[in-house]
């Protein structure tokens, strides 16, 4: 209304007058991304790897709307170059922008060039060239895909981080590592019931819950080596957490007749303090806050649990949630604003919710669709892995921090659980 | 001592329920009779039947008002003093004066068609009176439909005012850029120009092909036209 006085006046001066229009509405872009041209056929395994590794990370961003490769032609005779593209026909099909990739074998290596056009002016945005062996053509696709979300969206991408999980397989339940879709995967423990891990700075290492010793221990292990056992004592360790510059481990640790309590070591499990002092009451699950100046953690101190955050010498302990009875697993987002949790609603359901530290405000993130649990945030603070039975047996899924995209992490046998994203 | 025969169901006692039965007739037929003799003597008085109902609301009392901003009885002007007619003073006023004092009581042919012919065209001016009851009696229905066609034509570029959700939220804040653009007299868009581009290229594009798409729109009212097709309007676009 403002705006059109605002226009009428200015028509009265005879002047051209001004419309103003605000709140526009934000929508995933859509990106058509060409087939890869294959520049030797030796290449072609790879490449489809690679293709269909680049698919997934874009789709799974939640912004970009990426167009069905069934509703455009390849076009043999089209390059990765300007001036051989027909952008009239890329913008017939809906396409606001164009991603083309050409790979071809080198050294051994296969190399992807990859080029981003604004499909109404055909303007060449981004150029990318990679190399990597055949066998990491999908950490190539990671790379690419961190490289187009980068120069969208101003921000690092996520696509070359690690998730670490626990599957059960043969009445065993294993840590494994894996790329963040789930691909790659590499098995660390070999029997027992292991679970609850995190992944060291390195993102190839992982901390976690094991009961091998008859008892929950913390242990420290790369894939191919063996364990290292970092928290043994009390009668109980369970949910290590790497702060951020990974030097520090916080974990849950229950001695005597105290119930568990907090503890903060270095990584290596030396220098141990207990960082919280209720004897009778739980605490468990800690997640540093980005800074790594704070914890957020779950306590029944309130009479059920609940979620809490302290500084990280256990000071300035206050509570986050107030609704619900029943709320755990709390994940500290790497952007700082939210603690993404584990609720179980008036139905008795499991789902995610997400507090934000500032205002208290809690979001449903997750409805409807099974249980819903154990959620980590990736690097980026852009997504969130989690376990879900809505299809039946527990998997893994990704979804957007507001939970509008979700999708399935590819499976193989077994339950996956208690998954945690790292570098 | 009572004997036990005046106790016994068999014993016959004088009932007094007869004579109360005998006594009570008359008197309802002496109530009666005295009813009917007083209906039949007697009128009554008439009744309206259909009154009309009689509506109290109770309301709560609003803030006392200034009293400058009170209704204020219109005070009647004071009549002007009378002018003496002033005397003809040469033969030509004479003649004049003479000439409107023979029409003035009987009316000629003509002044009776134009006072018909003025009463239709009193009705047809009726008819083409615009705008709103209360509204301005000097008339404001150009504002009105200016300000509409304004608002329409906000509204039909907001539907297609799509922004890619690739802009990061850190810069949505700050985006903001002007179309200019020039329309014809049937709506359809003449001219679109990015003005003042907000340095995202996205962003700038968004906002021309929302306007592209949006067009054509309809044909701008009277008040307006020219001015669309020459100097056009000016679309201040921001993203939040």
């Amino acid at each position: 209304m403002t705006a059109v006085l605002a226009a009428l006046a200015a028509a009265t001066l005879s002047q051209v007058p001004v419309i103003e229009i605000s709140n526009a509405n934000f929508r995933p872009m859509p990106l058509a991304v060409a087939p890869p041209i294959v520049q030797d056929p030796g290449a072609k395994a790879a490449v489809a790897e690679l293709d269909e590794s680049l698919m997934f990370d874009l789709s799974a961003t939640g912004i970009f709307q990426l167009l069905d490769r069934k509703s455009f032609l390849a076009d043999t005779k089209e390059g990765i170059t300007a001036s051989s593209i027909n952008f009239a026909r890329w913008s017939d099909v809906g396409a606001e922008s164009l991603v083309k990739t050409q790979v071809a074998l080198a050294d051994g290596n296969i190399r992807a060039d990859l080029r981003v056009f604004t499909v109404a002016t055909g303007k060449e945005d981004l150029k990318v060239s990679q190399e990597m062996p055949p066998k990491d053509a999908r950490r190539l696709a990671h790379a690419l895909a961190d490289a187009i979300f980068k120069f969208f969206t101003h921000e690092p991408g996520s696509f070359e981080s690690h998730i670490a999980y626990s599957r059960s397989a043969g009445g065993n339940k294993d840590i494994w590592l894996a790329d963040w879709d789930g691909r790659r995967a590499m098995q660390v423990t070999e029997g027992g019931l292991n679970l609850l891990p995190a992944i060291g700075r390195d993102g190839a290492s992982v901390a976690y819950t094991s009961y091998r010793s008859g008892k929950p221990d913390i242990y420290f292990q790369r894939p191919g080596s063996k364990p290292a056992s970092i928290v043994k004592a009390g009668q109980m360790a369970t949910g290590a957490a790497f702060s951020p510059d990974g030097r520090r481990l916080a974990y849950s640790l229950a001695t005597g007749d105290n119930s568990a309590q907090i503890w903060v070591a270095k990584a290596d499990g030396s220098d141990a303090k207990v960082i919280t002092n209720t004897p009778f009451f739980i605490n468990s699950s800690p997640s540093w806050s980005p800074d790594g100046k704070q914890l957020a953690f779950v306590s029944n101190r309130g009479g059920t649990p609940q979620i809490y955050i302290m500084g990280a010498d256990g000071s300035n302990a206050r509570r986050i949630t107030f609704q619900g009875n029943y709320n755990q697993t709390p994940d500290w987002s790497p952007r700082g604003d939210l603690i993404a949790f584990t609720a179980r609603d008036e139905r008795a359901a499991f789902d995610l919710f997400a507090v934000n530290v500032d205002t208290g405000k809690v979001t449903r993130l997750t409805q409807d669709q099974g249980n819903n649990e154990e959620p980590s945030f990736a690097p980026n603070g852009r997504l969130i892995v989690f376990q879900s039975d809505r299809a039946g047996a527990w998997h893994l899924y990704v979804m957007t921090t507001d939970g509008t995209t979700q999708l399935p992490l590819p499976e193989e046998k077994g339950e996956y659980s208690t998954p945690s994203w790292g570098p | 001592m009572q004997s036990t025969a005046s106790q016994s169901l068999f014993f016959h006692r004088r009932d007094p329920f007869g004579r109360f039965v005998v006594i009570s007739l008359i008197g309802h037929g002496v109530v009666l009779a005295g009813f009917t003799a007083f209906s039949l003597f007697a009128t009554a008085p008439a009744i309206d039947l259909d009154p009309k109902p009689i509506k109290a609301s109770l309301v709560r009392l609003g803030v006392k008002r200034d009293d400058k901003l009170l209704p204020r009885k219109d005070e009647v002007p004071p009549p002007p003093a009378e002018k003496p007619a002033p005397a003809p003073t040469t033969r030509q006023d004479l003649m004049h004066a003479l000439d409107k004092a023979k029409r003035t009581p009987s009316e000629s042919k003509d002044d009776t068609r134009k006072q018909l012919f003025g009463a239709f065209n009193k009705m047809s001016k009726t008819a083409q009176v615009e705008g709103a009851p209360d509204g301005s009696p000097d008339g404001d229905s150009a504002v009105q439909e200016g300000e509409r066609y304004w608002a329409e034509l906000r509204a039909q570029v907001h539907r297609y005012y799509d922004v890619s959700q690739t802009i990061p939220e850190s810069e949505r804040m700050h985006l903001r850029a002007e179309v200019a653009i020039k329309i014809g007299s049937s709506g359809q868009l003449l001219k679109v120009e990015l003005a003042k581009p907000s340095g995202n290229s996205l962003f700038d594009q968004a906002v021309v092909a929302a306007v592209k798409k949006a067009s054509p729109f309809a044909p701008p009212p009277d008040t307006l036209r020219a001015n669309l097709q020459s100097s056009g309007v000016a679309l201040d676009f921001r993203a939040l």
